[in-house]
Order: C-alpha cells, then structure tokens, then sequence
C-alpha cells in the first residue's frame, strides 16, 4: 500500500536516482544513507516502479523509517528518515 | 450508498487488485509455477533466450545477405532463420512481452525510461555477457536453470552454482564502480504518457492478443502461410504446428503479465540475500521450481502422446549436455551480466514491456552474441562438431534415469529446502550479506 508523505516533509540530502532500475536505486540509497545523521531525512528521486517495494522493504529491514512518497517533477520522490 | 455504486466500487477494487497493485511474491512464484506447467502440458517448456536468439539470427542474416558472406560463421547465416511469428521459441517471447506490456499498460507502470549514459553501456556490456553465459549454460535463468530444475535436469543445479558465483562477483563489482567511475551520471530522460491513454493501449493490446491466438489456432493452409514467408512467417511448418502457438502465445502472455505485475526477478532471488539479506523471492522462487518440478514429473513419469502420438512432454525435453563445466562457467558470466543489467533473461524481457530503454538495449547485444556463440558451439573447429553433443560442456544428465522419479522430487525438494533455510538464517543474522 502507497504511504503519500506529508506535504510539508523536508529533506537533509536529495539523491538524484532518476532513469535507475533495479538494483541500482537501491544501493545508491544505501550509500547515500551514510552521508547523514540519525534522525536526518534522505529524500531519493526515482522513477523504477519496483522502488515503491524496495525502499519500505529494505527500511524497514534496516531500522529507517520510510516517512512515504509523492509525485512530482517527472518523477517520485521518496522520503527515509535514517534510524 | 445504492446497489448500483456498491458494485462499482468492487469492481473499481478488483480492477486495483488484477492490475494495478503488486502482486505478492508466494502467489507470483506459484503462478509462475502453475503457468510453466501448463506451458509444458501445452507443448513445450517456456523460456527466454529462444526467442531473443532467433531474433540475434535475423539481424546477422541480414547482414550475412548484405555483403554476401561466402565462409566462415557468417556462411551459415545464409539460411533463413524461422519467423518470428512461425517459430515456438519466438512467439513464447513476443507473448511475454505482450504480457508484460499489458499489464505495464493497465497498472500505469508503462514510460519510456532512458537510464544515464553509464547504465546504457553498462546495458551493452551486460548483453554480451548474458549471450555468452546462456549458450555455455544451455540458456538463461529460465531454459538453464529454472527450467531445467524444473524438468528434472541436473545442468539446472550447476548453474545454479554459477549464478550464485556470477551474482557475487556483480554486486562487488557494482560497489567498485559506485566508488571509482564518476563518468556518465547524466543523460536519463523519461516520457510518461497519461494514464488513461495508457488503459486504452493496455486494453488494445489485450483484445490483439487474443485475435492474435485466435488467427493462429484457425490456420488450416499451411502453405499459404509459407508463401507469405519473410521475417515474420519463413520456415515451412505445418498446420498442427502452427496452431498450437496459439496456446503458446496466450500461456507465455500470462507469465508475462503475472512476473511484471508481481515484479518477479529471479536474479533478484539470486541477488538480495547477498545485498539486503531479503529472502522473500529466494523463497518464492524455490517454491516455484518444486511446483515446476512436481508437474514435470506427472507430465514426463509415462510420458502421456497426443492423438497423433507425439509425446505431450518427451523426457528429454530441456535436458541440456552442460551438466559440468558449461554450466558452472556460463552461469557465472550470465549471472555478471544480470548483475549489470539490472535483470536477468526473463526479468529483461517483462522490464522491455515496461518500457525500460536499458533492457530494452539489452535485447539485441544479448540475441547477437547468444547467435554467434550457440552457432559456433553447433559448427566448432575444422570438423564442425557440436560442442555439447560430443560432450564437450558436460554431460546430459536426466535425474531419473539415476535417483528414480521419487528420488529426484525428494532430491530437489531437499535442495530447495536447504536453500529455503539457508536465505532465511542469513534474513536473522545477515551472515551473508557483502557489504560496500
């Protein structure tokens, strides 16, 4: 089930995944995750529909919060606040 | 709320469930089990590379044609290849795309997603070595070990291995280039269309598949279809022949639509154990491989005939003679190149119906090289011997023959619930998890 994030959420670092697939928006997202705090919120731009599954799966695997998603600019953004 | 709107929005509710949201991976993996079977009850196993070599054939007949190659490989080219709608190999893969396609349509996951420059030539790359993998392995992920399990084959357990081994080797080499190639980040573009034109298509494509099986399970004149020949019909077979790909196209379809709607990757199966330590598809395709198994042994125990006496499913169908070094070796280069690709030989061709230019670039670099290489194997050395036939990539091994049918289910049955145990250890305590 689609989690639409709140309209007012802001990012500490944007990663640019646009045009990935599979696995690679993923494993740019782990990456990137190194780069911020605890409590920091990482936004990921994709448009791989099968990052809708992953990035919820592999938060909630990985102890982040997945904060939800929304569309825009050509794209989907989603939000993770690192654990 | 009235009658009228209470049933409108089931409808609206079922229409979300069958075409819109992801499918869950259990159910996919049993689907595709349940399709594969039915494929092979039909008239043949399914699989990928068959298509996407005919389609390599083509291209390389036609430039064998263009400057008129009189030796070496490209001599053998001159022959025409089967049509691409007059062969099974081929039709299974123009019905999975469709399938995929459709249901890319209908769930609005359809856009033309142009990846940047590094993944495009990551994409050619990754071709090559999955054509060359899959001609040492006795084919892809599918005809060389899903299938292959699945029918009972021993190559399918060293491919296995391979792919495990290729699979590993992809994703260091993935944490390499994030960490050292800078280059070619830019250039990715996607073209979206709306949603409802997309519906529309997804239903166009839909009433054309089946007019499609329908044209072909009337053909009576065989030779008219002959006589059309060409790319799309050469080959010469019969009306019998011809009519069943109408079952072929439909079957291959609907494994097309349930893997993209389920987004059911088996290098992914491969692949997130080693990556995030999930094992939802590791288990899901294991499951599959059992219910593949378990018919092909209904299917092949007495070996049921037609009316005309041809076996429903000849027990050495997709039996391979790479049980052995072909296999292991050619896993590992196929397993690399999936790592590459993003997708491996079935999750490219559901990604293409979905419109990923990536995969979509994948396709012919994979049908080229997986031409040459299969023609070099069958034309090999001043004798032209065929490499797997004199025994020269492994052995053909038909379980059966050495453990029993009860033997080998139990056989594969263990194995998958080793690996079933294995995944979800490593789910816990990430043993087997590399890390950057």
């Amino acid at each position: 089930m689609t989690i639409t994030a709140p309209a007012d959420v802001k990012a500490d670092l944007t990663l640019d995944a646009k045009g990935l697939s599979c696995p690679m928006p993923l494993l740019r997202t782990k990456k990137e995750m190194g780069k911020i705090k605890s409590g920091e919120i990482l936004e990921v731009l994709g448009t791989d529909p099968g990052s809708r599954n992953d990035l919820p799966g592999w938060c909630e695997k990985s102890g982040h919060t997945f904060i939800g998603e929304k569309e825009g600019d050509g794209c989907i953004h989603f939000f993770i606040k690192k654990g | 709320m009235s009658e009228g709107s209470i049933l409108s929005s089931k409808a609206g509710e079922l229409y979300k469930r069958l075409c819109k949201e992801e499918w869950n991976a259990t159910m996919t993996g049993l689907l595709v089990g349940l399709f594969s079977v039915l494929i092979m009850a039909w008239w043949r196993p399914w699989g990928a590379v068959g298509a996407i070599r005919n389609w390599g054939d083509w291209m390389i007949h036609g430039f064998a044609n263009l400057v008129g190659a009189e030796s070496g490989l490209l001599e053998l080219y001159l022959e025409t290849p089967t049509g691409w709608l007059a062969g099974s190999g081929s039709v299974i893969g123009i019905g999975f795309v469709a399938g995929a396609f459709i249901s890319a349509c209908l769930g609005g996951d359809f856009a033309f997603r142009i990846p940047p420059r590094l993944e495009l030539a990551k994409a050619v790359v990754a071709g090559i070595l999955m054509g060359i993998g899959a001609a040492l392995s006795g084919g892809c992920n599918v005809g060389g070990m899903y299938n292959a399990i699945g029918n009972l084959s021993a190559n399918g357990f060293t491919m296995w291995l391979g792919l495990v081994i290729g699979v590993v080797c992809g994703l260091k080499y993935i944490y390499w280039e994030m960490s050292n190639i800078t280059w070619g980040s830019g250039g990715a573009k996607t073209f979206d269309f709306p949603e409802g034109m997309k519906t529309f298509v997804g239903v166009v494509g839909l009433v054309a598949l089946i007019v499609g099986a329908v044209k072909f399970a009337g053909i009576e004149d065989a030779d008219a279809i002959d006589a059309i020949g060409g790319v799309l019909f050469a080959g010469g077979k019969s009306a019998a022949y011809l009519k069943s790909l109408s079952g072929l196209l439909i079957i291959a379809a609907a494994l097309g639509y349930v893997m993209q709607r389920g987004r059911w990757c088996m290098v992914q199966g491969f692949r997130e154990p080693h990556m995030t330590g999930d094992a939802t598809l590791a288990k899901s395709v294991a499951l599959s491989i059992c219910v593949v198994a378990i018919g092909a042994a209904v299917l092949k125990y007495s070996v049921p005939v037609r009316a005309d006496g041809y076996p429903v499913l000849a027990e050495l169908h997709y039996v391979r003679g790479t049980f052995g070094w072909g296999s292991i070796v050619g896993g590992a280069i196929f397993g690399f190149g999936a790592m590459l690709a993003g997708g491996c030989g079935s999750g490219t061709l559901w990604r293409v119906g979905e419109g990923q230019v990536k995969l979509i670039l994948v396709v012919p670099f994979f049908a080229l090289a997986n031409s040459l290489m299969t023609k070099w194997f069958k034309n090999f050395g001043e004798d032209m011997i065929n490499l797997e036939r004199e025994g020269k990539l492994g052995k053909y091994v038909y379980m059966p023959e050495t453990f029993g049918y009860t033997g080998t289910l139990l056989l594969i049955g263990a194995v998958m619930l080793i690996w079933y145990l294995v995944v979800s250890w490593n789910e816990e305590s990430n043993k087997l998890i590399i890390d950057f």
